[in-house]
């Protein structure tokens, strides 16, 4: 086995256990397999075509060598069982909207792009199951789970356009995870096509499944480095009858964290729990109107659902719960109304830049009572790098958006802006959290990942990969 | 402004193109990024095999209405299509600019296709052409029964666009009737095309010339309220903003312009004894988010609106429909599988009229709503 020594971007020096060798471009003979194997529009070879398969919603970017589009599992068997013996570097893709460049292909070799695999082949009332294709996009199931009075809760805020092939390889977190978890507590079973070829069926369509080693949650959130995932089976509830939304505004940071604190404590557990600082607040001020009181600096953001009876109660027990940390205003959304209430959240991100151009969107997550520090401190870092720093985010599960703003187009800034995001990163790790509760480390925070997971932990997880994948072919460049 | 775009994917949602062939190169995030990257680094890619890639466009607009970034994907594809043009668009323009002639009953708008695109290809679009001289028509069961009084008496211009002017010449008689009946008195005024073929296919001097024609119109008649019944007319005439004196004229001709639908608002209709069984409406792409059209077939119809589009396309498309009408029918085939089987389906955009008439199934009847008004 080779080691070999590697400098870090930042100039930390990382050790690899071994450096795979991988094929240096495509022959003719790698080009007539694929457009054999994948014949008309099912290949692409021109660099116009492929740019749009170079980059993601991180902005990272690298020109893949070829592109592939399977219609069916055996298509991917056969490519993967080439592309082991071939040494070629392999990138499933689905919509590309990840933020940290994990759908990037850094080593040049073949994107998959699943989008030809998007039927939902099951959608079951009596198991509460649906059985889908990767390439479906999850608003679509969740909109036909709807039609069959069932809901399928993750709801990432790219739930529209990205699909469940995505979520499932990336753990898609969402605004209701801290009632219904995340994209990992819902997927019971999974169809895989391993390096080599090997088709693995994990898990079912029972809800409950105690033998063996879980490789189902073993594959959800390894974003393509252990094999390229064909059909997934997912958990339905029943749907909530109603919901109501409350939007509560405070005149600072820790009643808004004594708020949530005492509605947790009152036995109400919301779908959702959001919050805001107070740059957040003036931000979305700037683009339209908000129904908080003028002088709020923090504001939380409530969504229950249930029967029409428990909404009604808990919207009733949650703002008496309120109460005790004197909120400014207290304003309940029904029906149409609670549309008004979520567009505020909505327009965070657009409104952000009208403080700066850019942006570093970072999702640390820390225990929750740590998040009133969290976010002073993050709000400490902006201003000792002279930044603006917005925080805001799904305060039920202390996950934090920290946005960093700056302009891109003055290196100072950016020299600044990325001191703040290296400060940031080692806040949440020194709380006790994680540098990304949602987005993955891919590209953009791979350097990071030795700082928050110890040898012992990357020693093992390298081992994982290598039992499923050898040669090294899946997604490789990527952080853990 | 392509590189405005900072890849973020939402507009992935709702284009058409892409999610009938899910091709990721034929989304509204491929186009912006390939106009960035044509833009950024010169040598990396081919200014024509760009312009080819990107201009599979259906110029819909869905994608600029969602982005948050204000990036105008169909804009950069006519100026791609401006800086190479081709057949396709020489077609298109010549279609457009000799409306007149094409769309006259005696004239058979193919002929002037020349024989070497007359291929099978062309086949449905020779179809649709052939679709646009008129047909018999829907036959009419919604009765007006009362106007209101909210208009009477005011004085409003009528842009019927170019299908009801040469083609569908009773889309114009229903348009003046119902204005009649809502008391209003109609200004003469000579409109040109509203250009919003021409510009998306890349003919900035021909489309500007329209606008200027039309905003003339406009400023001489005393800058009256003005009626359409055509959603991509009325979206193209509100995107004119370049062709103002100032940002307050503009306003002023935005707010002028009035879907004939809402002015119907609160009349009332009543279903007659021969109504055709089960409606369904197509949803312009062009149209806005108010939809008075549907508002106002919803209104009518009640429970006979079975079904309605909301993100399918018609499958149009304009240019890219003549170059490559395998894609315009994939996004098509989507649009009728939403569609079903109706008796009738009925729109309020003269382009989706004549897309949809062209391809519907042999038993549904397919037309503007306002061939339904007796
Ligand atoms: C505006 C915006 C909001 C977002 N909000 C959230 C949010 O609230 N929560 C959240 O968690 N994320 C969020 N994201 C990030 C992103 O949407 C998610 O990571 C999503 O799951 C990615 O899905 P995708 O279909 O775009 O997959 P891609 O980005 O194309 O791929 C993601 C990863 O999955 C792998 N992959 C894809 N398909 C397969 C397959 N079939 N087999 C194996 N591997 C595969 C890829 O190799 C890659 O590593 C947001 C992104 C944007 C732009
Ligand atoms: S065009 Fe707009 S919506 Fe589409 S990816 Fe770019 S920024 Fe996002
Ligand atoms: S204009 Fe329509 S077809 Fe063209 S890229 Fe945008 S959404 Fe797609």
């Amino acid at each position: 086995m080779r080691f070999c020594l590697l400098l870090t971007p930042r100039g930390r020096s990382r050790t690899f256990r071994s450096m795979p060798i991988y094929a240096e471009s495509l022959t003719s003979a790698h080009r007539l397999f694929l457009t054999d194997h994948f014949p008309g529009d099912g290949c692409l070879l021109s660099q116009e075509g492929m740019a749009a398969f170079s980059a993601d919603a991180s902005q990272e970017r690298a020109m893949p060598w070829a592109v592939v589009r399977p219609e069916n599992r055996g298509q991917i068997e056969e490519l993967l069982k080439w592309a082991d013996s071939e040494r070629m570097p392999i990138y499933g893709r689905a919509r590309g909207t990840g933020r940290v460049g994990n759908a990037v292909p850094t080593h040049g070799g073949v994107v998959v792009s699943m989008l030809g695999m998007n039927r939902i082949l099951d959608v079951d009332e009596n198991d509460f199951v649906a059985v889908v294709q990767p390439g479906v996009v999850t608003g679509d199931l969740q909109a036909a789970c709807i039609d069959r009075k069932m809901m399928y809760p993750p709801d990432p805020a790219s739930v529209k356009y990205s699909t469940l092939g995505g979520n499932v390889s990336t753990c898609a977190g969402g605004l209701k995870a801290v009632k219904y978890g995340v994209t990992r507590d819902w997927v019971m079973g999974l169809e895989s096509v391993l390096p080599g070829g090997k088709v693995l069926r994990t898990g079912g369509r029972s809800h409950k499944n105690v033998v063996g080693l879980d490789l189902t949650r073993l594959f959800v959130g390894s974003n393509g480095k252990l094999g390229l995932v064909t059909e997934i089976i997912v958990k339905l509830i029943p749907l909530p009858e109603t919901s109501a939304s409350v939007l509560v505004g405070f005149s600072d940071l820790r009643s808004s964290m004594d708020g949530a604190r005492a509605v947790f404590r009152s036995g109400v557990l919301p779908a959702a729990c959001e919050f805001m600082d107070k740059v957040t607040i003036q931000a979305v001020r700037q683009v339209g109107d908000v129904p908080l009181a003028a002088n709020a600096q923090a504001a939380l953001l409530f969504m229950v659902d249930g029967s029409e009876a428990g909404v009604e109660a808990e919207v009733r027990q949650l703002v008496t719960a309120l109460n005790e940390s004197s909120p400014v205003s207290v304003e309940i959304g029904r029906g149409k109304d609670e549309e008004k209430i979520w567009a505020v959240r909505r327009t965070i991100s657009p409104a952000a830049f009208r403080i700066r151009p850019n942006k570093f969107a970072e999702d640390i997550s820390v225990p929750r009572g740590t998040v009133a520090e969290a976010v002073e401190r993050a709000h400490q870092i902006g201003e000792e790098c002279g930044l603006i720093v917005l925080c805001f985010g799904h305060l039920g599960d202390g996950n934090i958006h920290v946005n960093i703003m700056h302009d891109a187009s003055v290196p100072d800034e950016v020299v600044r802006a990325c001191r703040a995001k290296d400060a940031v990163f080692r806040l949440a790790i020194e709380l006790g959290g994680t540098i990304s509760g949602e987005h993955g480390t891919g590209l953009t925070k791979a350097s990071f990942v030795s700082e928050q997971l110890s040898q012992e932990e990357i020693g093992l997880m390298t081992s994982i990969k290598q039992v499923f994948d050898p040669n090294s072919i899946m997604n490789p460049g990527k952080g853990w | 402004m392509s590189g405005d775009c900072i890849l973020c994917g939402k507009c992935l949602e709702v284009c058409p193109l892409l999610r009938a062939t899910g091709r990721e190169e034929l989304g509204p995030r491929a186009k912006a990024d390939l106009c960035f990257l044509l833009g950024d680094d010169e040598t990396l890619l081919s200014g024509e095999d760009v312009a080819k890639l990107a201009g599979l466009c259906l110029g819909c607009h869905r994608c600029k209405a969602v982005c948050s970034q204000g990036v105008d994907v169909p804009g950069l594809v006519a100026a791609l299509r401006l800086a190479h043009p081709d057949f396709k668009g020489w077609l298109w323009k010549t279609w457009l600019t000799h409306a007149r002639e094409l769309w006259s009953s005696t004239s058979l708008a193919a002929k002037l296709i020349p024989k070497n695109f007359q291929s099978e290809k062309f086949g449905p679009f020779l179809k649709m052409l052939a679709g646009l001289k008129g047909g018999p028509g829907l036959e009419p069961f919604l009765i007006p029964e009362i106007f209101p009084d909210t208009y009477r008496g005011e004085r409003m211009l009528l842009f019927a666009g170019c299908t009801a002017n040469y083609v569908q010449g009773r889309w114009l008689v229903t348009a003046l009737r119902l204005l009649d009946g809502l008391g209003i008195e109609v200004l003469p005024g000579d409109f040109k095309c509203c250009g919003g073929g021409l510009s998306s296919a890349g003919f900035d001097v021909e489309s500007e010339a329209m606008a200027c024609k039309n905003i003339d119109v406009w400023r001489k008649a005393g800058k009256p309220k003005m009626v359409l019944f055509c959603a991509s007319c009325l979206s193209s005439l509100g995107g004119y903003e370049n062709y103002f004196e100032d940002s307050e004229e503009f306003i002023s001709w935005q707010r002028s312009l009035m879907p004939l639908s809402a002015l119907l608002r609160e009349a009332t209709f009543v279903v007659s004894e021969k109504a055709s069984g089960k409606v369904a409406y197509h949803r312009p792409c062009h149209v806005d988010k108010a939809d008075s059209d549907y508002m106002f077939l919803h209104n009518a119809l009640g429970n006979r609106l079975i079904v309605s589009t909301s993100r399918e396309c018609c499958g149009f498309g304009g240019v890219m429909r003549l170059g490559t009408p395998a894609l315009a029918d994939a996004v098509n085939r989507d649009c009728w599988e939403k569609l079903g089987t109706p008796d009738v389906v009925l729109t309020g955009c003269s382009a989706c009229a004549a897309q949809l008439a062209a391809t519907a199934p042999n038993e549904v009847r397919v037309g503007h709503w306002l061939e339904i008004i007796a």
